[in-house]
This record gives C-alpha cells, sequence and structure tokens, in this order.
C-alpha cells in the first residue's frame, strides 16, 4: 500500500465509499448519453451535470496519489469538454469511448489500492489522446474491431469476485475486530453479574459507586464500538447497481430490444456480506425482466407502450431493513400457466382457497417462460433466488398485472452479522430464532396439536399447519419429552412450519459468530452466537426448518 | 494559543484529511469547524472571528467558493480571517478571479500536509502585530 509515501493512505476505504458511488453515476450516464444520442437528443444537461462528479473525482484520486484514476477522469473530463463544444461528434464513437472509460474508472476506484495495474489507464488515456487530436473524429477503419473490443473489456470488470477487493482484504480484519467485541461483551456480562451478586454485601460507599458507573460506562462503549463497527461494514447499494447498467445496455442488444435500467436509493447502505451474495440474485431477476417480461418492439407498439422497455431497480431503508424492488413495465406474468404448471408439478391447489401466486411461483422447476432463451434459459428459476434471498434472512414477493408489468420486491436484513432473533429455550438449551422469518409465536394448548401421518399439525388463522418439535429436529430429546408449551410459527417465501419449543426467553439482537463454529451441529444450525449471560446458543436456519418440513412429507 | 480553523468542501474524504492535517505536529489539538456547502460555511464564518484560517473549496453545490468570497467581501465579514481558496489542476486564470474576490492564497490539488501547514505559519507571521 502505498501508506508510506501518501499521508493519506490510511483514507483509503473513504476514498472508495465517496468516488465509487460517484465514478458508477458518471458510468451510468455515459451510457443513458450513448442511448440518447441514438435517438437524436443532444443531452446537454446530462453531459454538464456530469462534469461535477468527474471532477470531485479526479481532486479525490489526486489528493490520494491515485494516478490511475486521476487521468482516466481528467481524460474522461478533456473528451466531455470537447463534445460539450462541438455537437456534431456526438455519434457512436463517442459514446463508446465515454462508455469505456466510465467503465474503467469505476473498477479502477472499485479496486483502490497502491499496486494497481496502471496499464489500462493509460492505454484509455492514450486512445482519448488519439481521439482528441482527431478533433473527435471516428478512426474510420478500425471502428468495428475496436467497438467489439470495447464491449467485451465492458463485460470482463463484472466479475463479482473482483467487486471491492480492497475491502475485502479490510474485512476480514473487521470480522476479527466483531469477534473480539463478542469477546468483550461475554467479559461485560459476567462483570455485570458479578458485580450484582456482589453489590448487596457489600458496604454502599464511593468505591461501590464507581464500581457501579464503570460497569455501566463499559457497556455503553461497547455499544458504541458495535454500532461503529455495523456501519463500518457498510457499502453503498450503488456498488451492486453499477454492475447491471451495462449488463441491461447489453442483454438488451442480444436479445434485440430496447431495454432502459432506471435505478434509485443507490445511496441505501448494506453489510458488504449482504452485498456480495445479492448480486447474482438480482442479476437473475433483471436477466428474467429483460428476455421474459419486457415485450418485442412490434408488441409493445400494439399495446401502446413506448417502444423502450424499462426495468427498475430501487433501494430504500425501511424499518432496520432494506427494501429492494426489481420491477419492468412488460407483460407481466401469465397466472393461468402458472397456476396449470403448478397443479402438474403436484402442488395442491385447495378447493375453495385460492392459493396466493407468489406460493407457487417460486416454487422449484416451475419457470415462467414459455420459451427457451440463451440468456434466461439455463435451469435457474426464481426458486434458486428465492433461496438465496431466504439464506440472507430476506423474504421476497411478487406482484404483477397482465400487459403492466412484474414487480419483485426484496426485503432483507442491513447486516448479516449481527441478527434480530427469538431466543427460545428447547430441553433447556437456547437458541436463536432470526426474527425475520418468524410469524407469530403460539402457545401450545395440548389438544390443539393432532397427529396426521405421523406429522404433527395445528390449526392456524383458520388452516392447517405442519408443527415439528424442536428436541426431535436437534436430536435433543430424550424419551418421551414433556409436552412442550409454545410453538413458533416459522415462515418464508409462502412455506409456514411451526416448531415446537419449551420457553420463549424474549427478544435480542445477536453477534454471529462463523459458520466454522457450526461445523458438527445439525443442520438447522447455521450458526452461533453468545447470549447477553454468556452462555453459546446456536442460531436456527429458518429456511433449512422450512425445507425439512417439506423433506419429511 | 490553539488555533482554529474553517473547512469548507462538499468532500467528506477531505475532512477526513483536513483532520489529518490538523491532528499533528505543531498543530494538533487546533479546533477545526466543518462545513460542506458555502452557505454553510458563510455562517460558521460570521460566527467566529477568531479562526486562524479557512480552507474554502472553489467547486460546490449550493454557494461555491468564489460566490462565499464576494458575498464576504460585500458584506465585509470579518476581512481579518485568511480564506484560502482550494482548487483541482486550476488555471492562472482561477487563481487571478479567486484572488480578486478576496481569497488571501491558493492552494492547488494535489497538495500535502506541510503545504497546509506553511500556509498557516504565513497567516500567524501576517497576523502578529507588528508594533
Amino acid at each position: 500500500m502505498g501508506d508510506s509515501e501518501n499521508p493519506f493512505g490510511e483514507l483509503l476505504q473513504d476514498y472508495v465509499l465517496e468516488c465509487l458511488p460517484l465514478a458508477e453515476q458518471v458510468a451510468d450516464a455515459f451510457v443513458e448519453l450513448e442511448r440518447r444520442w441514438r435517438e437524436g437528443d443532444p443531452a446537454d444537461t446530462l453531459l454538464t451535470s456530469l462534469a461535477g462528479r468527474l471532477h470531485t473525482v479526479k481532486g479525490n484520486s489526486a489528493m490520494m496519489g491515485l494516478v490511475p484514476m486521476r487521468e482516466t477522469a481528467h481524460a474522461l473530463e478533456d473528451a466531455c469538454a470537447l463534445l460539450r463544444q462541438q455537437p456534431e461528434c456526438r455519434n457512436d464513437e463517442a459514446a463508446s469511448l465515454l462508455v469505456a472509460g466510465g467503465s474503467l474508472l469505476v473498477d479502477l476506484v472499485r479496486d483502490a489500492s497502491a499496486e494497481l495495474d496502471p496499464a489500462p489507464a493509460a492505454r484509455f488515456v492514450e486512445r482519448v489522446r488519439q481521439w482528441l487530436a482527431a478533433g473527435g473524429a471516428p478512426a474510420a477503419d478500425t471502428q468495428p474491431e475496436r467497438r467489439r473490443a470495447e464491449r467485451r473489456g465492458a463485460e470482463a470488470p463484472a466479475d463479482p469476485d473482483k467487486a471491492a477487493n480492497v475491502v475485502r482484504v479490510d474485512f476480514r480484519r473487521l470480522d476479527a475486530m466483531l469477534e473480539v467485541l463478542g469477546e468483550g461483551l461475554i467479559q461485560h456480562a459476567a462483570l455485570a453479574e458479578a458485580y450484582r451478586a456482589l453489590a448487596p454485601r457489600a458496604r454502599a460507599g464511593p468505591e461501590l459507586a464507581r464500581l457501579d458507573h464503570a460497569v455501566v460506562a463499559l457497556e455503553k462503549t461497547l455499544k458504541r464500538l458495535e454500532s461503529t463497527l455495523m456501519e463500518t461494514r457498510l457499502l453503498p447499494i450503488s456498488t451492486v447497481f453499477a454492475r447491471f447498467a451495462r449488463m441491461v445496455r447489453d442483454t438488451a442488444e442480444a436479445e434485440g430490444k430496447r431495454v432502459r435500467l432506471v435505478t434509485a436509493g443507490g445511496e441505501t447502505p448494506l453489510d458488504k456480506a449482504v452485498l456480495d451474495r445479492l448480486s447474482e440474485p438480482l442479476l437473475h431477476l433483471i436477466t428474467n425482466a429483460i428476455v421474459h417480461g419486457i415485450e418485442g418492439g412490434e408488441v409493445r407498439r400494439q399495446g401502446g407502450k413506448p417502444d423502450e422497455g424499462s426495468v427498475r431497480l430501487e433501494a430504500a431503508p425501511q424499518a432496520g431493513r432494506v427494501v429492494i424492488r426489481v420491477s419492468d413495465d412488460g407483460r407481466g406474468l401469465n397466472e393461468q400457466a402458472i397456476r396449470k404448471k403448478a397443479e402438474a408439478l403436484g402442488q395442491e391447489l385447495r378447493d375453495g382457497e385460492t392459493v396466493p401466486l407468489r406460493n407457487l411461483i417460486f416454487l422449484p422447476g416451475l419457470s415462467t417462460a414459455e420459451r427457451v432463451s440463451t440468456l434466461a434459459g439455463r435451469g435457474v428459476g426464481l426458486d434458486v433466488v428465492a433461496g438465496a434471498i431466504h439464506t440472507l434472512g430476506g423474504t421476497i414477493d411478487v406482484a404483477t398485472a397482465p400487459g403492466r408489468g412484474t414487480a419483485f420486491t426484496l426485503s432483507l436484513p442491513v447486516t448479516l452479522a449481527i441478527v434480530r432473533s427469538l431466543i427460545v429455550e428447547i430441553d433447556q438449551e437456547r437458541y436463536a430464532l432470526p426474527l425475520a422469518h418468524v410469524a407469530e409465536t403460539v402457545r401450545a394448548e395440548p389438544e390443539a396439536i393432532r397427529e396426521i401421518n405421523h406429522r404433527g399439525v395445528a390449526q392456524w388463522r383458520g388452516g392447517l399447519i405442519h408443527v415439528a418439535d424442536g428436541g426431535a429436529l436437534l436430536g435433543t430429546a430424550r424419551g418421551r419429552p414433556e409436552p412442550r408449551r409454545y410453538y413458533v410459527v416459522m415462515s418464508a417465501g409462502g412455506k409456514r412450519r411451526g416448531l415446537l419449543v419449551d420457553r420463549l426467553v424474549g427478544h435480542q439482537d445477536v453477534v454471529v459468530k462463523g459458520l466454522d463454529a457450526a461445523l458438527g451441529r445439525p443442520d438447522v444450525v447455521s450458526g452461533t452466537t453468545i447470549l447477553g449471560d454468556g452462555r453459546v446458543a446456536c442460531i436456527l436456519d429458518a429456511v433449512r426448518i422450512l425445507e425439512g418440513g417439506r423433506r419429511a412429507g | 494559543m490553539p488555533h482554529s480553523f474553517l473547512v469548507i468542501d462538499d468532500s467528506k474524504l477531505h475532512h477526513q484529511m483536513y483532520r489529518l492535517i490538523f491532528g499533528r505536529g505543531a498543530l494538533a489539538g487546533s479546533t477545526v469547524y466543518y462545513a460542506t456547502n458555502g452557505r454553510e460555511g458563510y455562517g460558521l464564518l460570521a460566527a467566529h472571528p477568531e479562526l486562524t484560517m479557512v480552507l474554502l473549496d472553489l467547486n460546490m453545490p449550493e454557494m461555491n467558493g468564489l460566490e462565499m468570497l464576494e458575498r464576504r467581501r460585500a458584506e465585509a465579514m470579518h476581512p481579518h480571517v485568511p480564506i484560502v481558496l482550494v482548487t483541482t489542476e486550476g488555471t492562472a486564470e482561477d487563481e487571478a478571479r479567486g484572488r480578486a474576490a478576496g481569497a488571501w492564497e491558493y492552494l492547488r490539488k494535489p497538495f500535502q500536509p506541510a503545504d497546509v501547514e506553511r500556509l498557516v505559519l504565513r497567516a500567524l507571521a501576517e497576523a502578529a502585530p507588528t508594533s
């Protein structure tokens, strides 16, 4: 790292946090410019409005001693200046140059470090220099090859593994810090416990008051450390959104459609661990929208829609979680076809009650595609998307209107490191159940649970749900257990299942220990945590519990 | 006597950089006020006649650096406080405009902590009573 040379080296992560969204906005604006120029719109305002962001990226890169970023931003500034003065140069060649440069700038900033390979930036700067020298004229002979090369060039950096490498290095340290913090919390709990035991027997005096103060102050400090640490792990969701602008452009082109991506709420922060696992499911939903949702130009015209389809990607914080919406203005889902197919798959569609679409669409093997496409028809269905979201402690829902479009709504926890949980007791052991998947807790009256085909079944909200014994799932039930007093209704992706427990202890934000801590535990355990009283508790995997129910059936 | 500074810059990263600069060496212990645009910055300038120096970014939303300098001159707000106009690769023309609007000095990015320290020393020397 260049810390030794640059006095601001320690601010590298702050640099990425500030400049990445700016670089992404610039890159997206270039894609938008290309689109508008093709339509004959000179887009003067857009061209002018991105100058400030580009300038900030250049200035910040210069201060950080990050030469490739500074020079790339500088070259783009020069190119934009020429294009502002000479509208006649606003052609495909120029757009391609800008899109490639924007793409490069995003990749450089995202992977910011002193060991950055300066070659791609140098090549780009040289290309801009030649283009400027020719007065913005296209180099006629090499243009098509160049353009294709650009496309490939813009494609390659979308590799999610490359995303925010610098942060990833820091992230392991953040995990280690979280571990230490966890230990600190346990030690504080032990100290507080000892103090509480000692206080009634000790002589009141200034020492005792000081000790009391110190215990309270230490707790506050640890809590502050916890929230600061959590904040440090957050990145704007635009780090994921940014990959999609170019992907949408290329996918739509391959499909012979015109689609624009509209993003909103890119500044919404999410834990990097969540972000890393979010890009694949989002990619799939967006690809689906372009390939299956948006109609061809002819069909759209007949339906009175604009030729160009739109896919919206929006994020917003909501009550401690993040809600993400992926919507399109395409043909909507064919509900009848889905119901028919679900029936063919053996899904019981109970009489007298319409099973909501959301309970069917995420079933394995159910694809909405009427034809196999090279892009989306890779055998990955919405069930895989839903599975990935559930694993993150999230939920997914769908709404659709024929001819008007489809919207998927995802709700995700801001972090995976701390999970809001319901603490329960099963066979004298405590467990944490992620609250995101807890629908309700119910007192288990002895007569309420009946056995049908060796499976417990209870009445719940006017229907029947399967109820499993927590001790049996975890292998802790010895002999004939006492009847358990409560069951917790778990829910994910329209599936519901009750889990019998002995006691409801309360709610707690638990710090998740690494997954290896769960090794050798039953497969319904996704991790471990330390409770306030210092006891180790397993975190139960709601999705596994719900799947277990299906397997048993 | 501890120094106090006002940083007016829309970049949070630059706030962090100034925090490092004013937290080390002879400047450690200084009070630093931060604003993210000219409007906020002007309010802070008005409230703190004791400021040792102001670092003012040129390009900002709301009120930019030049606009703030012009307002300050028009209202003769604490004219004794030296204001350094900070720009990225500004031209000689920019510099002339900045000085004409009342900037005491001109600082180009990228700069080093030592550049700021030198400016502070000069500001102190010029402010010291000569009699």
